[in-house]
């Protein structure tokens, strides 16, 4: 899904030594923190939710400068931003899908039970599919949730006792109900 | 008769040379009179121009570094106190030691950054973002004296000139001649490789290691793995031009 407007990308994205992990501990942190936020920015900008560290996309990739950041410096950005609490890895060890949570897992979980109010949602059931994209989300916050997001802020509701999932024969019969 | 210089003759010529001595000192007294007479009208001459163009003194830094320079001819420094004539006169003292402060926070807010190096003109206008669009401006002329004005208060600020450009650095700790040599060849193009560092300062390559691991350490140099031949190189983040600089 592309955006209407042009990314803004930060000075550093055009400075070279940047795409290279840097040895010194204090330039080190501050190129992680600079990542870490360019990261968040360009996913929550894209509406991407699942990065991984070696495709090609102008994240990692500057054509400008003929620099691309190694897999294995994404990786140990991602690692902070995981750290931080702003990102999960998909695939456990193997690092390769990385769920970037540009807009955070309490905060959705509010923008769910918010519109689950203001549609009068109590009582009722919906398949996870359709709140990510159904005919009854479409043009708000919710459309386009990435399904790991969705799954995550529902189980954050359903500890607050605001929702019951349920689980179907098939991942496409997965459901909530508002409670 | 001729006389022949008896007593009476030598002790005329003292008498003379006495008188002529004394004639001497007056004109050197008058002549003194005269000059601080002459001082004192420059001074209040000085003083009256400075208060009629205050206003410009203030807003426009060229014409401020020229008044600076026409004191200058005259012995006059209107920073040398904060007291006194010129600092109420002009402000001057409130608006060196404002710009002062002010140059000192952006150098720290970019210490990490630059690693306590930065280029005079890139410094000017962190200043001015710092000062705001509808604050009197400010020229590098007046960073650099209020630099100087610092410097005399003690405590690790500093001008540098590296090869073509004037740098302020901020960090104490020694900028010596090897680090300086390094920024300057590599001021052209922003970066540098050892390899080059030793073709073309003619140093060891243990000299050029070791420098450019110091520079890295203090956080003014930075690698670059990712040049398509490999070589690594090492760029200065104070050398950046100003456009690629951050906000």
């Amino acid at each position: 899904m592309g955006s209407s407007s042009t990314f803004s990308w930060p000075y550093f994205y055009q400075y070279p030594p940047y795409f290279t992990r840097q040895p010194v501990k204090e330039t080190a942190d501050r190129q992680s923190s600079l990542w870490g936020s360019l990261i968040l920015a360009y996913c929550k900008h894209h509406k991407l939710y699942v990065l991984s560290p070696s495709e090609d996309i102008p994240l990692w990739v500057n054509k400008d400068i003929n620099r691309r950041l190694a897999p294995e410096a994404a990786v140990s950005f991602l690692d902070d931003l995981v750290a931080a609490g702003s990102a999960l890895w998909l695939d456990g060890g193997a690092k390769a899908r990385c769920l970037v949570l540009w807009r955070r897992l309490p905060d959705v979980a509010a923008a769910i039970a918010s519109w689950a109010a203001s549609y009068g949602m109590a009582d009722s059931v919906m398949l996870l599919d359709e709140l990510a994209a159904g005919p009854e989300v479409a043009g708000t916050e919710l459309e386009g949730l990435h399904r790991e997001v969705l799954l995550r802020a529902l189980q954050l509701l359903e500890a607050q006792g605001k929702v019951k999932l349920f689980k179907g024969a098939t991942p496409e019969e997965e459901g909530v109900k508002f409670l | 008769m001729r006389r022949r210089p008896g007593i009476a003759g030598i002790q005329r010529d003292v008498a003379t040379r006495e008188q002529y001595r004394s004639a001497g000192e007056e004109v050197r007294r008058a002549s003194l009179q005269q000059m601080k007479a002459q001082l004192a009208t420059f001074k209040s001459s000085l003083e009256a121009f400075a208060l009629q163009h205050k206003a410009d003194i203030r807003a426009d830094p060229v014409f401020r570094a020229q008044f600076h320079t026409m004191c200058a001819n005259i012995g006059v420094d209107p920073l040398a106190s904060n007291k006194g004539m010129w600092a109420e006169l002009l402000g001057f003292g409130d608006f060196y030691y404002e710009l002062g402060v002010q140059l000192v926070e952006a150098c720290l807010a970019s210490r990490q950054l630059n690693g306590g190096l930065m280029e005079l003109g890139a410094l000017r206008a962190a200043v001015e973002r710092r000062r705001g669009s509808r604050s009197d401006p400010v020229s590098e002329d007046d960073i650099v004296r209020a630099v100087r004005k610092l410097k005399v208060l003690g405590g690790g600020i500093d001008i540098v000139t590296i090869g073509r450009g004037t740098y302020i650095r901020s960090v104490p700790g020694e900028f010596n001649t090897d680090k300086n040599k390094v920024m300057e060849l590599a001021q052209a193009a922003g970066y540098i490789s050892a390899g080059q560092l030793a073709s073309t300062a003619g140093w060891s390559s243990q000299r050029c290691e070791r420098v450019l691991a110091e520079l890295l350490k203090e956080g003014m140099a930075m690698i670059d793995d990712g040049a398509p031949d490999k070589i690594r190189l090492y760029w200065f983040p104070a050398l950046m031009p100003q456009q690629q600089q951050q906000q």
